[in-house]
């Protein structure tokens, strides 16, 4: 049915072409850019010649001390925030499932930190986790849990769980949001069945809710684990990578060498470990919820 | 019977009470914002911290410091600029492709989507160091529009996913009288297509302007010039100006950049939610 005549072709063509100039240019070359790069003894000094360098500049990664210090802050900040974002939300979802009233309204107010922009959350979580602030006035003075203020800002795993706080709180109102949809999509015949079968809530919620969500589970870990790697803003913010790199991410790092210390070939080698991780971890999430289907 | 009732009431009285729970916890970081706002500058030391500001001490000085002597205006036309153009060329660009993708399948587009979905899996400030190369190359750095073709860029994956999937939907024997009719290709797609596809362009234009709105890392790094700067970079330079933080005037300023975004989302919450849940339902 559809025409092929040639003027129609080249109109096809037409609509594809800007989008494919702007996708090739401005996505694809950077890629392949970056790879080149990573093989490349490529600094500020050196921006005009670029001499190849093998695989040297990831052995200079792996052998950094500093590059194993990020990464695990890295994997730490992902495997707690994705876990914490995505139970939190789905029990938001299941409470707000099973209610009336107000239901709109909750679920616009718990959405509000997704709207608001990184950099202006980062700031307000750092004054509040300010040594002086006012969560530890409220520790210490109000409820008495404390017994002097504590400086989290100032060590590594102190200020990395103020970012992994802020990442979870922020994020919540999404997965509350797409795990909603994904319950309502959910038979309720399946439920009435589960009933008869003598199940309670909780046997309904195992043994029908979470395989009815599966696919929804699996979209939001994908995406939840790109973004627990893609963090930057909140630790750029809040701890800035101190004291002394301790509190950076791959992603922080890998700015700081590149615009700081102009070693953009070691910059680009960490960008492509970096992705190379997320892949992999793509592929064994698919795989493992795949595999439960068996 | 009566015990049921019961229960059922015990059950909605927790459901209420841990859901007030979570939004008091989602609120009120941003409450003790605006109220900080709304403080006088030098009483922002105050020990003991208090969350709300006395009645008598409320002011707006801090607003009209960052509205009157700072380059607030400035800052905030040019993220309206960036955000709009982003939005307005993200639209046209990926609902054309879309289209494309999603009403002419061939072996050529489905390989052509499915590599423009596998680029979505590297985030996109991965990609700073070739796109800095990139931009310095093209001298668009410290350029208020040098911004816009990355943003442009990293948004129409998603963007072209959105819109394909509801150009799909679109009953084809409608197309099909418009062939028989004998329109052109462009004909179906301004006149069929596009106005059906509406809906699913506009949600995606929520998301594509709030992320403008709200990116950090690039513009920080491409954009030196005060006058050129961005919402977000402005508010974080103000935070790094000096050595004891303004948290006043930081405040003052993000409360003012974050009113469009909630009026932005409470008026258009409808298309939001469709948009958000479109593709991860699927699945």
């Amino acid at each position: 049915m559809i025409p092929k005549s040639r003027v129609h072709r080249a109109q096809l063509a037409l609509l594809l072409l800007p989008g494919l100039l702007v996708f090739a240019l401005f996505t694809v070359y950077p890629i392949l850019r970056l790879f080149w790069m990573s093989l490349c003894d490529m600094s500020f000094s050196s921006m005009l010649s670029q001499p190849f360098a093998g695989l040297s500049n990831y052995r200079e990664i792996f052998q950094d001390q500093t590059f194993w210090i990020v990464f695990v802050n890295s994997m730490a900040y992902t495997l707690i925030t994705v876990p914490g974002q995505m139970v939190l939300g789905l029990l938001l979802a299941v409470l707000l499932s099973g209610i009336r009233r107000f239901s709109v309204t909750f679920r616009v107010l718990n959405y509000m930190p997704v709207v608001t922009s990184w950099v202006i959350a980062s700031l307000v979580f750092r004054y509040i986790f300010n040594t002086e602030g006012l969560l530890n006035y409220f520790l210490w003075k109000v409820l008495g849990v404390t017994s002097s203020n504590i400086r989290w800002l100032d060590s590594r795993w102190g200020g990395l769980s103020v970012a992994m706080i802020l990442g979870v709180w922020k994020g919540i109102g999404w997965n509350m949001v797409i795990f909603l949809a994904a319950l309502q999509q959910v038979s309720k015949d399946l439920y009435e069945a589960a009933e008869i079968d003598g199940c309670g809530g909780w046997g309904k919620f195992l043994h029908v809710t979470l395989p009815g969500i599966r696919g929804t589970i699996l979209f939001v870990l994908i995406e939840l684990t790109i973004g627990g790697f893609n963090v930057f803003t909140s630790i750029k913010m809040i701890t800035g990578g101190r004291p002394a790199h301790q509190t950076d991410t791959l992603l922080t790092w890998m700015y700081y060498k590149a615009f700081s210390t102009g070693k953009f070939g070691y910059a680009a080698a960490l960008s492509f470990v970096m992705a190379l991780t997320l892949a992999l971890l793509a592929i064994v999430q698919f795989r493992m919820m795949r595999s439960r289907d068996a | 019977m009566k015990r049921l009732r019961l229960s059922r009431l015990r059950g909605a009285l927790v459901r209420y009470v841990l859901l007030g729970a979570a939004t008091a916890v989602f609120t009120l970081p941003m409450l003790y914002m605006i109220s900080t706002s709304l403080r006088p500058n030098g009483a922002l030391y105050e020990y003991p911290p208090r969350f709300f500001p006395r009645i008598e001490a409320l002011t707006l000085e801090n607003y009209d410091y960052i509205l009157h002597q700072s380059k607030f205006y400035l800052n905030f036309l040019n993220s309206v600029l960036v955000s709009v153009s982003t939005v307005a060329l993200a639209a046209a660009i990926a609902s054309a492709m879309a289209f494309v993708l999603g009403k002419f399948p061939s072996r050529g587009t489905r390989l052509l989507f499915a590599f423009i979905i596998v680029t979505m899996i590297i985030p996109g400030t991965t990609m700073i160091v070739p796109q800095f190369e990139l931009a310095t190359r093209l001298s668009l750095v410290n350029r208020l529009w040098g911004l816009i073709p990355f943003y442009v860029a990293w948004v129409i994956p998603f963007s072209t996913f959105m819109i394909k999937g509801f150009m799909e939907n679109i009953p084809g024997e409608i197309m099909d009288a418009a062939w028989m009719d004998g329109a052109s290709v462009l004909k179906v797609y301004f006149r069929i297509a596009l106005p059906l596809a509406s809906p699913a362009i506009a949600s995606v234009s929520i998301f594509n302007f709030l992320t403008a709105w709200e990116e950090y890392p690039w513009a920080n790094t491409v954009i030196n010039d005060n006058s050129r700067r961005t919402l977000p970079i402005a508010i974080a330079g103000f935070f790094g100006q000096h050595q004891f933080t303004q948290w006043g005037y930081v405040f003052a300023m993000s409360v003012l950049t974050l009113i469009p975004v909630v009026l932005i989302f409470i008026l258009c919450q409808r298309f939001f939610v469709q948009g958000l849940t479109a593709g991860s339902v699927k699945g």
